[in-house]
């Protein structure tokens, strides 16, 4: 039996949001599915994020999917994405707090 | 090389491309998936917040087919994918890759890849003097009996300021030493800054940027070391070769828990705040090794 591929990137290390905010472009041309985790490093205020797709890594358009970033520190939420093309990011926008500090990883899988 | 090694290499469409040394350390072709190469982090203790600050964020590598907006997917070299380093979207970041290894012999490595760097095209402009830079570096050190550890870096400077520099250039120096946490076993340097880059002696070089900035040719990069001098041998890009004489390398007295390291890493620099692409398509580690 062969074995498939898959990967985890730590998209943001540490990194408090504030105002409008999103994760760096990923490539995932050659994963079939996805989770992107948060877990936050520290307490902080909440915001919701959305899954995003692309064409080209440049111009964006909602997925559909959306979670919170967690606002206790250790707590961790996730979100699934299948049938996502070649780039996936989060865009998401904060109220007057910050979020709380939070490290956000992207589990690939062919 | 034996005629015998040569016709069997030549014999394999993946390897052909390549003149190993005697024995090949690693053959990383990315259509085979990451195949060990990861994020650099900084060293920390207790909290994040020890690490040092340009460490902190040094943006990790993914797996490309290079789709462009305009002509779609171009695939790697060979095959759909290559390693990609991308920097964020500010003049300051980073992006790199990391394979950790060990070494069992100091003899003589050799590193082979093909690779192409671009900014990212959401202009429809030219660009070419947008990437900084891209390099390779080595982290070596000594294993029984240990002297040095060594740090051979090497990076093609693109542009600065919108300027063509198009010259390769060495580093012999690391910045200072910082302890980390409070245990003492802890230290952090960071040598990636952009200070202390030396010209190599010899003319410019410029490589094949194309027309737009969607359109990708591949280079060839060789680098040639010497585990037991800790020298660079020689390098080679394209259709140039380089001595590697008047090189110098970062020298480090030997650390505790880094006996036979042989650590190699990409990493591609912008120069203005538009991402910076670096991919690699199949990395070849030879050596003359016991």
């Amino acid at each position: 039996m062969g074995t498939q591929n898959s990967y985890t990137v730590v998209l943001e290390r540490n990194t408090t949001w504030q105002n409008e905010f999103q994760t760096e472009p990923y490539e995932t041309s050659w994963a079939r599915e996805a989770i992107f985790f948060i877990r936050a490093l520290g307490d902080g205020g909440g915001a919701r994020v959305s899954v995003q797709i692309s064409p080209d890594g440049i111009h964006w358009c909602n997925e559909g999917s959306s979670f919170e970033v967690p606002v206790t520190e250790d707590s961790v939420t996730f979100c699934r994405v299948k049938h996502f093309g070649g780039w996936l990011r989060l865009t998401g926008t904060t109220e007057d707090t910050p979020t709380a500090p939070v490290i956000v990883y992207l589990s690939l899988k062919e | 090389m034996l005629d015998s090694s040569r016709a069997i290499l030549n014999a394999n469409p993946q390897l052909s491309r390549f003149d190993p040394l005697e024995r090949i350390l690693f053959f990383d072709d990315f259509d085979q998936g990451l195949n060990g190469w990861t994020s650099l982090i900084g060293n920390y203790e207790h909290k994040l917040e020890s690490i040092l600050p340009d460490y902190r964020d040094l943006r990790p590598p993914m797996l490309s087919n290079l789709s462009m907006w305009d002509t779609g997917t171009a695939g790697s070299m060979s095959g759909t994918y290559a390693l990609k380093l991308s920097t964020r979207a500010s003049s300051d970041s980073l992006g790199v890759g990391i394979k950790r290894q060990t070494f069992r012999s100091r003899g003589k490595v050799q590193l082979e890849c093909y690779f192409c760097f671009k900014p990212e095209a959401n202009e429809l402009k030219l660009s070419e003097l947008d990437v900084r830079a891209f390099g390779v570096l080595f982290d070596i050190q000594d294993g029984r009996n240990a002297e040095l550890r060594w740090m051979p870096h090497l990076r093609y400077l693109n542009a600065v300021n919108g300027q063509r520099i198009a010259r390769w250039q060495f580093k012999p120096r690391t910045r200072d030493f910082h302890k980390i946490g409070d245990s003492g076993k802890t230290v952090s340097h960071f040598h990636l800054g952009q200070e202390g880059w030396v010209d190599v002696p010899t003319d410019s070089q410029e490589l094949c940027y194309n027309e737009i900035a969607t359109k990708m040719n591949w280079h060839y990069l060789k680098v040639n070391l010497d585990l037991e001098t800790r020298r660079f041998i020689s390098f080679r890009c394209n259709d140039v070769i380089y001595d590697g004489d008047a090189l110098q390398c970062i020298e480090i007295p030997a650390m505790p828990n880094l006996f036979c390291m042989l650590n190699i890493g990409f990493w591609v620099e912008t120069d203005v705040d538009k991402r910076a692409f670096l991919y690699v398509d199949s990395v070849l580690l030879s050596g003359e090794i016991e």
